[in-house]
C-alpha cells in the first residue's frame, strides 16, 4: 500500500515551515473503518439493537501490514474475550482518553500545529491532546494514556517516539490491546499536498510475538472555514457511568 | 497528572487582610515594570509573531476580589505587601499541626499538592480586577442573580442525588479556573502557549483543555453551536495578542456569566519571563457592567502532563456510592 505513495512522495516536494520544516499544519483525518476493527473485517449488526443500521458496524479492508497481528498466545486468547464483552469494556465507551495510535484514525478529525519547538496534536475526540517535544524530552517522567511523545525529523519525515503509555487503551473497538510495555514509533510524511502517510510500528514484548505495523494515509480537511470542534464527551456518558448510583436510579 | 488530590476543591482562599498604618501611592516597582514593558521588544518567531510559546503560570497570592477592608486601597506598599504575604501564608496553609494526628495528616496531604504561589503580583495591586476600580465583580442582574440563585438552591439541596447536584469541576467537564479565561486555582496553574503561522493554541494542564485558535480573521461559528470553551478568534494588534470568544454553552457558568458571554483576552509579552494576561468580560444580560482583570503569567521551567480528570474520577462514584449507602443505613 506504501510503494506507490513513497513513489509519488519523492517527486512531490512539501510546502515548508518558516524554519524549513515540511508543513503539516492542517486538519487532518483517517478515511477507514479501523476505529471498528484494525484488521480487515465484513460489516455486521451492531451491540445495541434499538440503534438498527445507524449502530452497524462498517466492513474494511484493515490497516495491519501482512493481515494478522501477532498475539501471543495468551494474549490472543483475551483478545476474544475482550471481543465478546466489546461493549462493556471497550475504553471508548467510556469515554477515555484514546491512546495512540488509536487517536489517530477514530471516526473524528484531529489538528496538527506546528511550531520551531514543539508540535501539538490535537484531537477532535474527548479533546484529546498531545505535545511532541522536539528538544529530546528525556524518558517519560509516568504512564499516561496519551504517553509521551519525542519527535525528531529523518529527512522529510516526522519520525515520533512514543513510550509511557498505560495499559488501559486499546486500539479499536474490536478489543484488541496492549500492555504498559507499549512502545509506538509513529511516521508521518506528506505524501501529496492534501495526504499525509501515516505509518506506526507497534512493539510490545508482553502481547505480541514480534513488532507489526499499520499504515494509512491521512486526508486534509478543505472545507472553507474547518475547524475542530469540541467533544466533550464526560457528560454524554455520565448516565452510564453514575446512572446506577443515583437517588432514584434511572433503570 | 491523573490524581484528583484535593477533598474540598471549592476551598479557595479567604484572605484576612492584616495591614500595616502607611497607605503610599502607586509603588516604585509598579512604576519599574512599566518601563521595562516600554523599552523592552518581544522575540519573533520564524514566522515573525511575537514569540508567547512556552509553559507558564498564573499561580499568585493576590485574590481576584479586592477584599472589602482594602476598600479603596488599590496597591500595596513593598512593606505592606511583605507583611501580607508572610501572614497569609501562614494562614492559608492546611500544613498546620493543630488538628490532631488524623486531621493533620489529611491537611497536609492537601497541602501537598497546592499551587498558589508565595507571591503577589510584581505591581502589588490588591485585586486581579482593574476594572471597575473597586476591584470587585460588578453586581449580577437581577435575572442573572435569580438563575445563580436557583442553581446554588438545586446543588445545596440536591448535592448527592446525581451528578448533576455537584460542581463541573466534580464532574470532570469544565473546570472554573482553566476558562476561558484563565485565573489561578487551587493546583496545577501552568498553560502552554504555542504558535503556528496560522493558529495559536492555548492548553491549559487543568483536565487537558486546549483551544486551537484560528488568526486567520475568519467569523465565528454559527448561533447554533455552543461550546464549553467558547469559540475563539484570534488577532494581533501590535505585540499584543487579543482573543475574542463567543458562543459559549448555556451551561457554562463563569461567575454568574450566562450564554452571551463575550470574552476579550489579551496576551502581551512584557518581559523575557512575563506575559501579561488581561481579560475583559462582557455579558450585559448577567452582569450589571463590564469587568476586566490582569493576571501575569510567568514561565515556568516545568512542562504541562496529562490531566486525566473523568478517566481517575473516583471521587464522584464514591460520594454518590457513598450517599447510597448511608441512605441503606438510616
Amino acid at each position: 500500500m506504501l510503494a506507490p505513495a513513497n513513489a509519488q512522495n519523492q517527486a512531490f516536494k512539501p510546502p515548508r515551515t518558516a524554519d524549513g520544516k515540511p508543513n503539516l499544519n492542517g486538519i487532518w483525518q483517517a478515511m477507514n473503518t479501523a476505529n471498528w476493527d484494525i484488521q480487515g473485517h465484513a460489516a455486521q449488526a451492531g451491540q445495541v439493537v434499538s440503534l438498527g443500521a445507524t449502530g452497524a458496524e462498517p466492513p474494511g479492508i484493515g490497516i495491519v501490514e501482512g493481515g494478522e497481528i501477532p498475539y501471543l498466545p495468551a494474549a490472543a486468547q483475551k483478545k476474544k474475550e475482550n471481543y465478546a464483552n466489546r461493549l462493556k469494556l471497550d475504553p471508548e465507551v467510556k469515554c477515555y482518553l484514546p491512546g495512540v495510535p488509536r487517536a489517530t484514525y477514530m471516526p473524528y478529525p484531529f489538528q496538527i500545529v506546528q511550531s520551531g519547538k514543539f508540535i501539538l496534536i490535537s484531537y477532535e475526540y474527548d479533546g484529546a491532546v498531545r505535545t511532541i517535544y522536539m528538544d529530546n524530552p528525556g524518558p517519560a517522567p509516568v504512564d499516561s494514556w496519551m504517553g509521551w511523545s519525542a519527535g525528531h525529523w529523518e529527512g522529510d519525515t516526522l519520525v515520533v517516539d512514543v513510550t509511557g503509555l498505560n495499559d488501559q487503551t486499546w486500539f479499536d473497538r474490536a478489543g484488541d490491546f496492549h500492555s504498559d510495555a507499549l512502545h509506538v514509533v509513529e511516521r508521518y510524511t506528506l505524501a501529496a499536498p492534501n495526504v499525509l502517510n501515516y505509518e506506526a510500528t507497534i512493539e510490545d514484548p508482553q502481547v505480541f510475538s514480534k513488532p507489526w505495523k499499520i499504515s494509512m494515509p491521512l486526508y486534509k480537511h478543505l472545507e472553507k472555514n474547518a475547524q475542530l470542534l469540541e467533544f466533550k464527551c464526560v457528560e454524554f456518558v455520565e448516565e452510564l457511568i453514575y446512572g446506577h448510583l443515583r437517588k432514584q436510579p434511572s433503570k | 497528572m491523573r490524581l484528583r488530590a484535593l477533598a474540598a476543591l471549592g476551598a479557595f482562599l479567604a484572605p484576612v487582610w492584616l495591614l500595616g498604618q502607611q497607605s503610599l501611592p502607586v509603588t516604585a516597582k509598579a512604576a519599574a515594570s512599566t518601563a521595562t514593558a516600554k523599552n523592552w521588544t518581544p522575540p519573533r518567531t520564524a514566522d515573525g509573531q511575537p514569540d508567547l510559546e512556552g509553559v507558564w503560570t498564573n499561580s499568585t497570592l493576590t485574590p481576584l476580589e479586592r477584599p472589602a477592608e482594602l476598600a479603596g486601597k488599590e496597591f500595596l506598599t513593598a512593606q505592606e505587601a511583605a507583611d501580607y504575604v508572610k501572614r497569609l501564608l501562614q494562614q492559608v496553609s492546611s500544613d498546620r499541626r493543630d488538628g490532631g494526628p488524623q486531621v493533620d495528616v489529611g491537611r497536609s496531604y492537601n497541602e501537598f499538592w497546592r499551587d498558589r504561589g508565595n507571591d503577589l503580583v510584581a505591581d502589588r495591586r490588591t485585586s486581579l480586577i482593574s476594572d471597575p476600580p473597586d476591584g470587585r465583580v460588578p453586581p449580577l442582574t437581577p435575572e442573572a442573580q435569580k438563575r445563580v440563585e436557583a442553581t446554588r438552591a438545586y446543588m445545596r439541596d440536591h448535592a448527592t442525588d446525581g451528578p448533576e447536584g455537584r460542581t463541573f469541576a466534580e464532574r470532570c467537564i469544565a473546570w472554573g479556573t482553566a476558562g476561558p479565561p484563565m485565573l489561578p486555582g487551587p493546583y496545577n496553574n501552568d498553560v502552554q502557549i504555542l504558535q503556528s503561522s496560522d493558529h495559536v493554541v492555548i492548553l491549559n494542564e487543568m483536565i487537558h483543555d486546549a483551544r486551537v485558535i484560528p488568526l486567520d480573521g475568519r467569523p465565528h461559528v454559527g448561533p447554533e453551536i455552543r461550546e464549553w470553551m467558547g469559540d475563539s478568534r484570534a488577532h494581533w494588534e501590535g505585540s499584543t495578542l487579543v482573543v475574542d470568544t463567543t458562543n459559549f454553552s448555556s451551561e457554562y457558568s463563569f461567575r454568574g456569566s450566562d450564554a452571551n458571554l463575550q470574552l476579550t483576552e489579551r496576551f502581551t509579552r512584557v518581559s523575557p519571563d512575563v506575559i501579561q494576561y488581561e481579560f475583559t468580560v462582557y455579558d450585559p444580560t448577567a452582569f450589571t457592567k463590564p469587568w476586566t482583570a490582569r493576571v501575569p503569567l510567568n514561565k515556568t521551567a516545568d512542562r504541562v502532563y496529562e490531566y486525566a480528570c473523568h478517566e481517575g474520577n473516583y471521587a464522584l462514584t464514591d460520594i454518590l456510592a457513598g450517599a447510597r449507602a448511608a441512605e441503606k443505613r438510616k
